[in-house]
């Protein structure tokens, strides 16, 4: 299988990654400071990046006894200062109201003083820390889901992971928290890792259990088309941050505040690979284009990035043909008779010249006299034949065009389903955010799929994609 | 038909399986160092599965059969692994501190580990039931590192880790039980020494792991021609 080989250089594995880019570019106290969630906050809020803002810590147990756990706001996040992997974070929603230091978790299920006193000794205790070394606690404001991510997420909130090297990001990835992940958006226990198109920031594709999937789990909803919001911010904090941590192979983590907007969450200095299953291509091709790049400026950085890790998602080519990307299966929105807006699903037809709509849909669309007049007439008289067809509508035409409202034209159309009068009427409607006017032909599509198909004379402003 | 280093050790006191099992050391830790760099099978590093082998290895010797030792040992391994799942999901409810919790791990798992013994002999598997303390002890301190992975990675992480544990330990005791080996090892117990080199080639190794291919098999299958080059 030499293809596969050859595939696979470029896919980074775990010795390459520790041997050529951990051990070289991320020396021990940068890595130090990886592990050391508060300093590493501190360092980068130095820097000019926003963190969740520090509420108060507990470093031992005496700290716990004397701690005050009133004085803590309505929601918080407890979080182990050397966790990994979102292990041994609490995250309180609010408090529970008449009842003193009560609060509740996103489930609902109810954390009282003592639950938080057992969380924390167990932090202390170093459960939740590398090597199980003794820990410290800390309280750091909540970050607000967005509404965008919203049905996307299980309980938590996602983050969007960039891999930066030699300043320039060179992949990422949104990370959904899932049922199956516990609300963690560790992509080890079930969360969802879904690619991102470096230069739009629009999702590609996704994968849980480093399996492709398409939808969120248990709901028809895509992973892939997600307009990552604050992206050029994202991709800047991500080089930023590399930069302040000193850390040469970084994986940063950025959430995005509903309010505050992009929030940085936390350095990695060992950054797992799952994100070359979640983007469909290997780091190691990507770090290899970056190597030995000197590259100035932040915003530069950004542009490299864009340009050469880009580009795969449609807008790109949308906007050097100016011609919108379809599939062969699109959304049109009509207006009906009481002006309102519908959508249906339409077929997209290159084998046919113009388009047809179904009778019931014509209907609803306000060509109901048309299709009863139509009816009407007795078509006996015309005898379908090949090379009939411009006559037939010729004479046609002359004698009952002005007796159909909203006519504009008939056509033969001959088929191998037999051959039929269809008329034609003008209409408009919208396709991928364009409003098309057309001629189309009205034919009763009742006992086929989708009830208009989309022939070559109204696509010409688009291209169709057919893997969409 | 020994090398004259062995026959020194041996005459200056130290027991021939001593020696040899010292000298086999090196060869079963290169082994496991292959799986984790080269196959991509990571068990619990390196020492767990070193030891197991050990196990495995006196289990056999107190048996005499090479058979018997992989057998017993494998019954020890999957009852410890067994009781500790079971007891790590009821333990998981109390909500226990972490050493207070491995030691009432140990405790449950030591007593199981008593009653199957006594079971073996009621069965009349005198063999297994007078397996020593030694190979039992260490076979019940894997509990510890089995409890760590459950808490830090979750259950489903903890039990392949076990499972690739002993598959590994297994691969290993039979190697070194091999008798063509062994007798190859004590006539060269200098050979011992080309696994320095091999685990410096296997350090220097920056090649994807054999299970990488197949959990990146998704971006082989689905490589666009344009990464082609």
């Amino acid at each position: 299988m030499p293809s596969l080989l050859t595939k696979s250089r470029n896919i980074l594995g775990m010795n390459a990654r520790n041997l050529k880019y951990i051990r070289p570019y991320n020396l021990k106290p940068a890595k130090r400071l990886a592990d050391d969630k508060m300093r590493s906050k501190r360092v980068l809020r130095k820097g000019g990046i926003s963190v969740p803002k520090l509420i108060s810590k507990i470093r031992s147990r005496g700290e716990l006894d004397d701690f005050d756990f009133s004085s803590l706001p309505n929601s918080f996040a407890l979080k182990p200062n050397y966790g990994f992997g979102g292990e041994g974070i609490m995250i309180v929603y609010g408090r529970k109201k008449n009842v003193s230091n009560t609060w509740i978790k996103a489930d609902r299920s109810v954390v009282t003083e003592d639950d938080l006193k057992t969380h924390v000794r167990n932090i202390l205790d170093g459960s939740f820390s590398r090597m199980n070394i003794p820990d410290f606690a800390f309280f750091e404001e909540r970050i607000q889901l967005l509404k965008l991510f919203k049905p996307y997420t299980f309980k938590g909130i996602p983050d969007i992971r960039v891999i930066v090297f030699n300043k320039i990001p060179v992949m990422a990835m949104l990370r959904l928290p899932t049922e199956a992940s516990g609300g963690t958006s560790n992509v080890h226990n079930g969360g969802i890792a879904v690619g991102i198109d470096m230069a739009t920031g629009v999702t590609t594709s996704a994968v849980q259990y480093n399996r492709v999937i398409e939808y969120v789990p248990k709901k028809r909803l895509l992973l892939s088309g997600i307009k990552i919001p604050f992206w050029q911010d994202i991709l800047k904090l991500a080089v930023k941050a590399q930069d302040v941590s000193g850390l040469g192979y970084l994986g940063a983590d950025i959430a995005i505040d509903r309010e505050r907007g992009p929030v940085f969450m936390e350095i990695n200095a060992r950054p797992g690979l799952a994100i070359q299953n979640a983007n469909q291509d290997g780091l190691l091709g990507r770090l290899k284009r970056v190597e030995g790049l000197k590259v100035k400026t932040i915003t530069r950085a950004v542009a490299i990035a864009q340009s050469l890790f880009g580009g795969e998602i449609e807008e790109g080519i949308e906007e050097i043909s100016g011609k919108k990307i379809i599939s062969a299966v699109e959304k049109i929105k009509f207006i009906d008779r009481n002006k309102k807006e519908f959508e249906i699903e339409a077929k997209i037809d290159t084998g046919a010249y113009s388009t047809s709509i179904d009778t019931e849909l014509a209907k609803r669309i306000g060509f109901e006299k048309t299709i009863d007049d139509f009816d009407q007439i007795d078509l006996s008289e015309y005898e379908f034949v090949p090379g009939s067809g411009e006559r037939i509508e010729a004479d046609f035409m002359e004698k009952y065009g002005k007796k159909i409202k909203k006519l504009e034209n008939i056509v033969v159309v001959f088929s191998s389903s037999g051959s039929s009068l269809r008329p034609i009427v003008k209409t408009a409607f919208i396709m991928d955010k364009e409003r098309v006017v057309s001629k189309v032909n009205i034919v009763d599509r009742g006992d086929l799929k989708y009830p208009m198909i989309i022939g070559r004379k109204d696509l010409k402003r688009f291209l169709i994609e057919v893997s969409k | 038909m020994y090398d004259g280093f062995v026959e020194f050790a041996v005459s200056q006191g130290v027991p021939l399986s001593t020696v040899t099992l010292t000298l086999m050391l090196p060869i079963v830790v290169t082994i496991i160092a292959f799986f984790r760099q080269v196959v991509g099978i990571k068990a619990f590093g390196i020492y767990t599965p070193a030891l197991v082998t050990f196990a495995f290895l006196a289990i056999g010797l107190e048996a005499d059969s090479i058979l018997k030792g992989a057998q017993y040992g494998f019954t020890i391994f999957v009852t410890v692994i067994a009781v500790g799942t079971l007891v790590g999901i009821v333990l998981k409810k109390f909500r226990l501190l972490y050493l207070p919790r491995v030691a009432i791990m140990i405790t449950i798992v030591s007593l199981s580990t008593l009653a199957m013994l006594i079971a073996g002999g009621l069965l009349q598997r005198t063999g297994l039931a007078s397996v020593s303390i030694f190979p039992i002890l260490i076979m019940i301190t894997l509990v510890e590192k089995f409890v760590s992975t459950q808490i830090e990675k979750g259950a489903r992480t903890a039990v392949v880790l076990s499972t690739e544990t002993l598959i590994i330990s297994l691969i290993c005791y039979f190697s070194v039980s091999w008798s063509v080996l062994v007798a190859f090892i004590q006539t060269y117990p200098w050979i011992v020494l080309f696994t320095i080199i091999i685990n410096i080639v296997l350090g220097k190794w920056t090649g994807l792991r054999l299970s990488e291919y197949f959990r990146f098999k998704e971006i082989t299958k689905y490589a666009e021609p344009s990464h082609k080059k």
